[in-house]
């Protein structure tokens, strides 16, 4: 008898996750300081009590600060993949299952999208919108989301559209609607779950990436990849700005990405 | 020449052994037929000879010695360097057996290349007389061409000609048919008689198709769950059946109108 | 042959809808170059002077095609903010990314396919626990922040190099080549993970194939089983991935060389963005997407002459 094996993925993927989720959570009702409160006499101190990840050049507390920016990665993120993953589903839910020739040319599209990497096109969607605003930004990484997401669904639904389970369904006439939503749906989500770990870290340094370089979130709105670009100047004087910003996001990453993992087994497991 | 001696073969995820208790000799130039259903063991039986098993997922006990030597207990380099020399497998499926970026000439000449000592022009001579004595159509054009260039039936006998190439004392063969259309069937059997005739070579052919059992084999065995229930000449077997599983499998083979032939 | 030619037409038409669409799209956006050009303070007499000298009132097929056709004269446009015609402006750039691009795909290279094979030993256990934890990991941890700290501890501290004063390519090759080698490196880690990954998977998936069991019947020991037979029929994942691998490394540059401030071609794009100047950006996102298309026929073309099955557009 095969014995479940202990996931340690997947649970200190939920664990990582879910301490820095909660932490987001609460820190958009409560930080221990105002993340924009400059305070001369506060400048530059080291982690100690009463500032956790210390201060930086304008005496800002540096763990509000990435409380916040957490939140709003987290925010973009979450809504990126969204967008991606629902239209990119419906996408490719449709092209898998009718096919034809509209199927083919979405296809080839798809294929010559995803050849490119993602923080180029999202690049290019943004010189076209303009940059600067939150929500170009979640725009454009969503639209450069939706094709791997419409691929793996389309890959999906055009593999099960010829199963017993869908052709006897058909043959007692069920409505293609009906079969796309009950039957379809719940087996792709198998394949769209790791899609969307993957997705969302991703987006996650995507998005860090074009807030680093000045193109993606501005503030007021704070995100971590801002954060981190203020923070490059001042690593001589005040280091631990930058290595807090920056072992947050790649925490949050690395949560994110043990959870992938530990799908991946629970997908062998029962395979 | 080939002993098998009380051989047990349990995989530590199956709650019943693969192979239990079974007792088998095979002679000099023998043609030994392992029949059974799905899950007989017969394949498990033939994969602990040449010791392609995964070690660590099955125990093994009994003993199976080739000419007196205990392969089971052996060295993992003794092992080796009987296997292909000594001992050839054939496999089911030809085109999935074979790896397809390689040459099929090439392919057929690695036993040699691993166990003899041949120079490249040498192995290639070798190789071509094998493929002719297959009976495979202009050799010099198979030598060069891919596994996904020739037919099942091609590739087959090319399989065989690998293993042959080496002239080994006993050849092991996994169903080697059953992928086949019927007709190319009846062709590779007529081949192995041959080759067996040809050779004096010992083989083990292990198949599901009682038919094709009895128009290759001078003995055979039947095994059932992991057990041998049943051995003898092929004649008898077929005609005078003890085992009540034995005669099941008999009746159970299609006729066409003839009454059947059981005693 | 045929394969390749058809490959290669499909490369060239591919381009040719890039270019159109990008050309296109920036026309919907850029609004009057010549405005953008001369500013607010501009008289109607100027503008149509300078709208008449740069051809804005072709139509648009015939800007269109003089702009194609200036990819292979080297007329590209002149640059709003530098005032610079665009590829004298990016020439310079686009090799010292290149540099850096092959410096981290040679990195990615010579580590993955050795380490992925190695690690294909383990397919479970606490070694393998490890390994993918750490894979993660590297792959958790942005390039630009890597950079920071490689560009402070290297540079800063022991003095390896001066980040922020980047020799140039043509006065110092071997002193810029070493400043690129630490970006590089930065730039290189969560790839590197990510062909380990693949490459491990790959060799895994391999070896639970038929023909190694008919190997190792043979006699092969597992060295013989890998080097004979495995390493070739991994190897059309791995070009693939790799050729892959050489178009994200331009995008990840991006980035790197802001950390860095290396004078190439990300951050040209990135500041012309911003300054939506658009001629320079839409000459950058063609030559990218070239790029792109170039690595991925390149590798296509590769895998055709490993795998007989893929020539004549056959599949595996």
């Amino acid at each position: 008898m095969n014995k479940k094996r202990f996931n340690g993925y997947l649970t200190a993927g939920l664990l990582i996750t879910g301490i820095l989720v909660l932490l987001t959570v609460i820190g958009a009702f409560y930080t221990p300081y105002d993340p924009t409160a400059m305070s001369g006499a506060a400048k530059f101190q080291g982690p100690s009590f009463a500032h956790f990840f210390g201060t930086d050049n304008f005496g800002r507390d540096i763990f509000s600060r990435v409380l916040k920016g957490t939140g709003t990665t987290l925010t973009i993120a979450l809504a990126t993949v969204a967008i991606g993953a629902v239209v990119g589903t419906a996408v490719g839910a449709v092209t898998g299952y009718f096919g034809g020739a509209v199927d083919e040319v979405l296809m080839r599209l798809n294929d010559a999208l995803t050849a490119f990497p993602s923080i180029l096109l999202a690049l290019l969607v943004i010189s076209l919108v303009g940059p600067g605003n939150k929500y170009n930004v979640v725009l454009a990484l969503g639209i450069v989301f939706i094709p791997s997401f419409a691929r793996v669904t389309r890959m999906s639904f055009a593999s099960l559209r010829d199963t017993n389970y869908i052709l006897g369904a058909r043959l007692m006439g069920a409505k293609s609607g009906r079969i796309l939503l009950v039957h379809m749906l719940p087996n792709t989500m198998r394949v769209v779950l790791p899609a969307i770990t993957i997705g969302f870290n991703n987006a996650v340094l995507a998005e860090a990436s074009m807030s680093f370089l000045g193109i993606g979130v501005t503030p007021p709105d704070a995100s971590l990849g801002y954060m981190l670009s203020e923070a490059q100047g001042m690593f001589t004087s005040a280091p631990w700005y930058a290595l807090f910003t920056g072992l947050m996001i790649a925490l949050l990453v690395f949560g994110v990405g043990l959870i992938g993992e530990g799908l991946q087994q629970l997908e062998r497991e029962v395979a | 020449m080939l002993e098998i001696r009380d051989l047990h073969v349990k995989f530590h995820n199956r709650e019943r052994e693969a192979v239990s208790g079974v007792s088998l000799t095979i002679g000099d130039g023998e043609i030994v037929g392992l029949v059974g259903e799905s899950g007989s063991g017969k394949t498990v039986t033939a994969m602990s000879i040449a010791g392609l098993l995964p070690r660590k997922q099955c125990t093994l006990s009994g003993e199976i010695l080739l000419d007196g030597q205990d392969l089971l207990h052996a060295e993992r380099a003794v092992l080796r360097s009987l296997l292909g020399k000594r001992i050839g497998v054939v496999f089911q499926e030809p085109m999935s057996a074979m790896d397809p970026l390689m040459r099929v000439g090439e392919q057929v000449g690695e036993v040699l290349r691993i166990h003899t000592a041949l120079g490249r022009e040498e192995r290639k001579a070798r190789v071509l007389e094998a493929l002719q004595d297959v009976e495979l159509p202009d050799p010099a054009a198979v030598y060069e061409k891919y596994p996904h260039e020739l037919s099942g039936g091609m590739l087959q006998r090319a399989m065989i000609a690998a293993a042959m190439v080496i002239h080994p004392s006993l050849l092991l063969l996994d169903e080697p048919t059953t992928a086949l259309d019927v007709t190319i069937q009846a062709q590779i059997l007529d081949l192995l008689k041959k080759l067996n005739a040809e050779y004096g070579i010992s083989m083990m052919f292990i198949s599901h198709n009682l038919n094709v059992v009895r128009k290759l084999c001078s003995r055979v065995a039947v095994m059932q769950r992991g057990e041998l229930v049943e051995t003898g000449t092929t004649d008898d077997v077929f005609f005078h059946p003890q085992h009540p599983y034995t005669r099941h499998l008999i009746e159970a083979i299609p006729t066409r109108g003839r009454r059947k032939e059981t005693a | 042959m045929k394969y390749a030619a058809k490959r290669i037409f499909t490369l060239l038409l591919t381009m040719i809808i890039v270019s159109f669409l990008t050309f296109a799209a920036f026309e919907l956006v850029s609004g009057d170059p010549a405005q953008t050009m001369l500013g607010t303070q501009a008289t109607p007499e100027r503008l149509a002077l300078l709208r008449e000298e740069l051809g804005l009132n072709r139509p648009f097929f015939a800007r269109y095609s003089s702009w194609l056709a200036g990819f292979f004269s080297g007329d590209l446009g002149v640059s709003y903010n530098y005032r610079q015609p665009v590829w004298s402006l990016i020439a310079p750039k686009l090799e010292i990314t290149l540099c850096m691009c092959f410096v981290s795909f040679l990195l990615i290279t010579v580590i993955s396919i050795p380490l992925g094979i190695y690690s294909a030993r383990w397919t479970s256990g606490p070694i393998n626990a490890v390994r993918t934890a750490f894979n993660q990991l590297c792959m958790a941890v942005p390039p630009f922040f890597t950079g920071i700290l490689v560009s402070w501890g290297f540079g800063i501290l022991l003095r390896m190099f001066t980040p922020g004063d980047f020799p140039g390519l043509h006065e110092q090759f071997g002193a810029s080549l070493k400043y690129l080698f630490f970006a590089a490196i930065c730039l290189s880690i969560p790839r590197i993970a990510m062909t380990v990954r693949m490459m491990r998977s790959t060799v895994i998936g391999e070896m639970n194939k038929a023909y190694v069991r008919t190997a190792i019947s043979r006699g092969n020991d597992r060295r013989g089983v890998l080097m004979t037979h495995v390493l070739k029929n991994s190897l059309v994942a791995a070009v693939t991935f790799l050729g892959q691998t050489m178009a994200e490394i331009v995008g990840g540059s991006i980035v790197v060389e802001q950390v860095f401030g290396i004078p190439g071609l990300g951050r040209m794009l990135v500041a012309s963005i911003a300054n939506r100047d658009y001629p320079v950006v839409q000459t950058i996102v063609v030559i990218l997407a070239f790029w792109v298309v170039l690595t991925g026929t390149i590798a296509d073309l590769l895998n055709q002459s490993i795998d007989p099955r893929l020539r004549l557009g056959g599949h595996a």
